[in-house]
């Protein structure tokens, strides 16, 4: 592992500037911001191109009037590579080292066999098209320090999958376009429920490289985007996450996991406004009932606002962007509690497009099962770019 | 530099909101004394630590990866006892035994776990026998408990109603269990029962090793093998007996014991009418009005003035509340006298709810109050006889305990 990263590293050190055209070529990025669609990629002699992203966070958090958690995290550390094998073939990956190191996961690594515009195959290890955060959420592109709790306690963002499956994009007319995804997986794992001290983590079931049910879960999503900068999109996920048999003999019945995701990115009047519903029904074996959760539900919902786009005069590019959010996750739709809002706000200062310094203030309010609340309160900073 | 209006605005506007949310990130402590789980004042830094320890364990849900169940009623302390204080209808348990002091262990007596993680099976109240519903009580105040002197409790028992009052006052003496410290092996132990809704327990020790046991199944040195479903076929969780170190009982146990009661609410005037009402009404013959703690192995918590509202004794209380569940010396018709403290805040930590009594029946404090029969019988009609004015005063006072 340690081996592939000094390579990496070295990689990108020897490939200078040498800017990568994009592999692309069609008018734009099948997801903004996803897969196939990240600046500063550097080429390398052959055909593969590398490039990556850093992310360090300042946090100072405070839950009824006490200091919960503060200092320095070095969050993230990700590599991209992708490579264009042939004309009809397509590679990348995505390789992420979390909280300095400590956790390292294949986030993306996967090739495309494209068909047809409106048809590629896909298949390796793919980030789930599970609402468009989770195809898209570099930390240089998200405009917060923390990710919706939505995609971090309900998603699981970022979910991704040993998959294989097909994509495509199809014109309806004038700048309009339908993309479609869909996939077949292995699904979530038995640490939906066995995993977590919360009691029912969806998040807590990610990582099934080795399929506990024989059988497949599938996750598709289909947005529609009128023009770019717009678009309206609808995911899903359906598939049974317990170990219900061994040998042949099942000792337990099928459970499945349903969860539903709609998501919207809209632009007016130079303001962004980016949300996601997402709704999430786990069957959970009777003897848990009562204190498991069996519904769950969140959704954000953002605007941003660029100004003083080129103020800095030494920094042409350079923007400030003010920013706010609303998140709302309810963990248990069967009891009052058991829940948590917050709301941020803040300020964003891009030197360029491709790096930012974020400012958030965060104020918000959990709910224990008994609908105990807990004021909670943060303010943090954090530095990341792309690279 | 040029700082046109467009880019000036959005920029004091977000500077405005910034120096406003300034005050808000703060976050408000709650006041002292108004929280059921704050650590006595006077404790060292090293109670203290271990408090931190406890208090962390005490929330702690346990997962089936991490040894909760096979079979259990909740995921952790907190769950049951809703910060710190007392618990729902919902999160009750429900005792089983016979008139005769059988538990019934071959039917899942003790207590029935209705909870199982998936590979087990969760137990079924059996029908025809005896079941007794205990709503989880408030667990801080009960190192002051422990620390009352047998002395000074036995001082107000009266067996036999030799007063006449119609109140007789019986203490539980129930057998300890041979992982309690201090005995000598193999020899029967009896001490003085403090704890649970008949005093059938008589260290904190063993109220938390049960509690993790029986309440969540989780194993520890002091009940190292799982409680199962004897009915069902042996199944087992997913982690290693012991579940959990010593270290973590002995915390948890520190973290109780350290709970500081709440403050009563303010000293009024009519509060002092409501206290000599409660008086002569007949209430602190059984919710005695303080006692003093004798030694303790937290300093902070000897020598001190505990204004429980209880003697700490078991009262037969008629047949409406009767359960006919005995439990060692407690009758199938007495039950502990509830320490009264606390009642001011109940309803901030049950979501505006109240819930009282063994089992949670009564839903206000005069229907507590009305619920009384048995011993209880005199006050309760000596309550109902007042006038509405006197009645209001002498629930203010109970209610701002
Ligand atoms: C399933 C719900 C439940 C769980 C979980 C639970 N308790 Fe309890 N607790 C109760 C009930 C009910 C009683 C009263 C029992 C009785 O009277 O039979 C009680 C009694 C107590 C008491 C005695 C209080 C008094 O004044 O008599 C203490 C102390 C206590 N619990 C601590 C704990 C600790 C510590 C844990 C976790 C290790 C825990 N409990 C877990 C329900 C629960
Ligand atoms: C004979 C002794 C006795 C007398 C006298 C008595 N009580 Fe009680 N009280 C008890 C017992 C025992 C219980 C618990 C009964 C149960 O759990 O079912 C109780 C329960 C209560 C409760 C509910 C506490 C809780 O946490 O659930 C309140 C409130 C209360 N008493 C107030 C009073 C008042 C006010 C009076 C005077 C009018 C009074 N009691 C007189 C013995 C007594």
């Amino acid at each position: 592992m340690m081996r592939h990263l000094l390579i990496a590293i070295a990689a990108l050190l020897v490939a200078g500037s040498a800017r990568a055209q994009q592999a692309d070529t069609t008018d734009r990025p099948f997801v903004r911001g996803g897969v196939y669609d990240k600046p500063f990629q550097h080429r390398l002699a052959g055909r593969a191109v590398f490039g990556g992203y850093a992310e360090v966070h300042w946090r100072h958090e405070r839950a009824d009037g006490l200091l919960v958690d503060g200092g320095f995290e070095a969050k993230r550390f990700n590599l991209f590579a992708n490579a264009r094998v042939s004309d009809f073939v397509r590679f990348a990956a995505e390789l992420e080292f979390e909280e300095g190191g400590r956790e390292v996961s294949l986030e993306f690594a996967a090739m495309d066999l494209r068909l047809h515009p409106a048809l590629s195959l896909r298949g390796g290890i793919i980030l789930s098209p599970l609402g468009r955060f989770n195809l898209a959420h570099d930390s240089p592109l998200t405009e917060f320090t923390d990710r919706p709790l939505v995609s971090t306690e309900i998603i699981g963002v970022a979910l991704s999958e040993p998959a294989i499956g097909a994509f495509g994009r199809v014109r309806t007319g004038g700048a309009s376009r339908l993309t479609w995804e869909l996939y077949a997986t292995n699904g979530f794992s038995d640490g939906v429920v066995t995993a977590s001290e919360a009691g029912t983590r969806i998040p807590a079931g990610r990582g099934n490289f080795k399929d506990n049910n024989g059988s497949p879960a599938l996750v598709g999503r289909v947005a529609w985007s009128p023009r770019l900068g717009t678009e309206f999109g609808l995911s899903a996920h359906r598939g049974q996450w317990n170990t219900h048999a061994s040998e042949g003999v099942a000792f337990d019945a099928r459970r499945s996991l349903t969860i539903a995701v709609l998501d919207v990115e809209a632009e007016w009047r130079g303001v962004l406004l980016q949300g996601e519903a997402a709704t999430a029904a786990i069957a959970v074996p009777d003897g848990l009932h009562g204190i498991y959760a069996t519904r769950q539900a969140g959704g954000y919902v953002e605007v941003v606002r660029e100004f003083a786009r080129g103020l800095v005069r030494t920094m042409p590019q350079s923007s400030f962007a003010a920013k706010a959010r609303f998140d709302a996750i309810d963990l248990n739709r069967h009891v009052r509690g058991d829940a948590v809002v917050r709301f941020t706000a803040g300020l964003t200062f891009r030197p360029t497009r491709d790096s930012a310094i974020k400012f958030d203030l965060v104020r918000g309010r959990d709910r224990d099962q008994f609908n105990n609340p807990t004021e909670r309160a943060a303010v943090l900073v954090s530095l990341t770019t792309y690279f | 530099m040029r700082l046109p209006l467009r880019h000036l605005a959005p920029a004091l506007a977000i500077l405005a909101g910034t120096m406003a949310a300034c005050a808000e990130l703060a976050t408000e402590p709650p006041a002292d004394g108004e929280v059921f789980d704050a650590p006595f004042a006077e404790l060292s830094a090293g109670e203290l630590r271990v408090f931190l320890t406890g208090d962390a364990e005490f929330s702690r849900r346990f997962a089936p990866a991490t040894g909760l169940g096979p079979i259990f009623n909740n995921a952790s302390c907190f769950s049951c006892h809703s910060a710190d204080g007392r618990g729902r209808v919902e999160n009750s348990l429900v005792r089983l035994g016979t008139p005769d002091n059988d538990f019934l262990p071959h039917l899942g007596g003790p207590q029935i776990q209705d909870r199982a993680i998936a590979g087990a099976i969760a137990e079924m109240v059996p029908d025809g026998v005896p079941l007794s519903r205990r709503l989880p009580p408030p667990v801080f105040g009960v190192g002051l408990i422990e620390a009352i002197p047998d002395a000074s409790i036995l001082a107000n028992a009266d067996p036999d109603d030799a007063n006449g009052d119609g109140i007789s006052g019986r203490p539980n003496w129930v057998s300890v269990r041979d992982y309690v410290p201090g005995g000598v092996p193999g020899a029967a132990r009896t001490a003085l029962g403090r704890f649970g809704r008949k005093a059938q327990t008589a260290t904190l020790l063993e109220q938390v090793v049960e509690a993790y046991h029986q309440d969540m199944g989780i194993t520890s040195v002091f009940r190292p093998a799982e409680n199962v479903n004897v009915r069902a076929p042996f199944s087992d969780d997913q982690a290693i007996d012991p579940e959990i170190p010593v270290a973590t009982v002995q915390a948890v146990v520190h973290y109780v014991r350290a709970l500081a009661p709440p403050a009563p609410g303010a000293d009024t005037p009519t509060r002092r009418t409501g206290a000599a009402l409660f008086a002569s009404v007949g209430c602190a013959a059984c919710h005695t009005p303080a006692f003093t703690t004798g030694p303790s192995s937290i300093a902070a918590l000897a020598g001190r003035r505990v204004e429980a509202y209880s003697d700490f004794l078991l009262h037969d209380m008629g047949d409406a509340l009767a359960d006919q569940r005995p439990d060692g010396q407690a009758s199938g018709r007495e039950w502990r006298t509830p320490p009264l403290w606390g009642l001011r805040l109940m309803r901030r930590f049950l979501d505006g709810d109240a819930f009282l009594m063994h089992d949670g029946r009564a839903r206000t404090v005069e229907a507590a109050i009305l619920l009384h029969g048995g011993e209880g019988e005199r006050a309760r009609a000596a309550f109902a006889a007042l006038d509405p004015a006197s009645r209001r005063t002498l629930l203010d006072f109970v209610e701002s305990r």
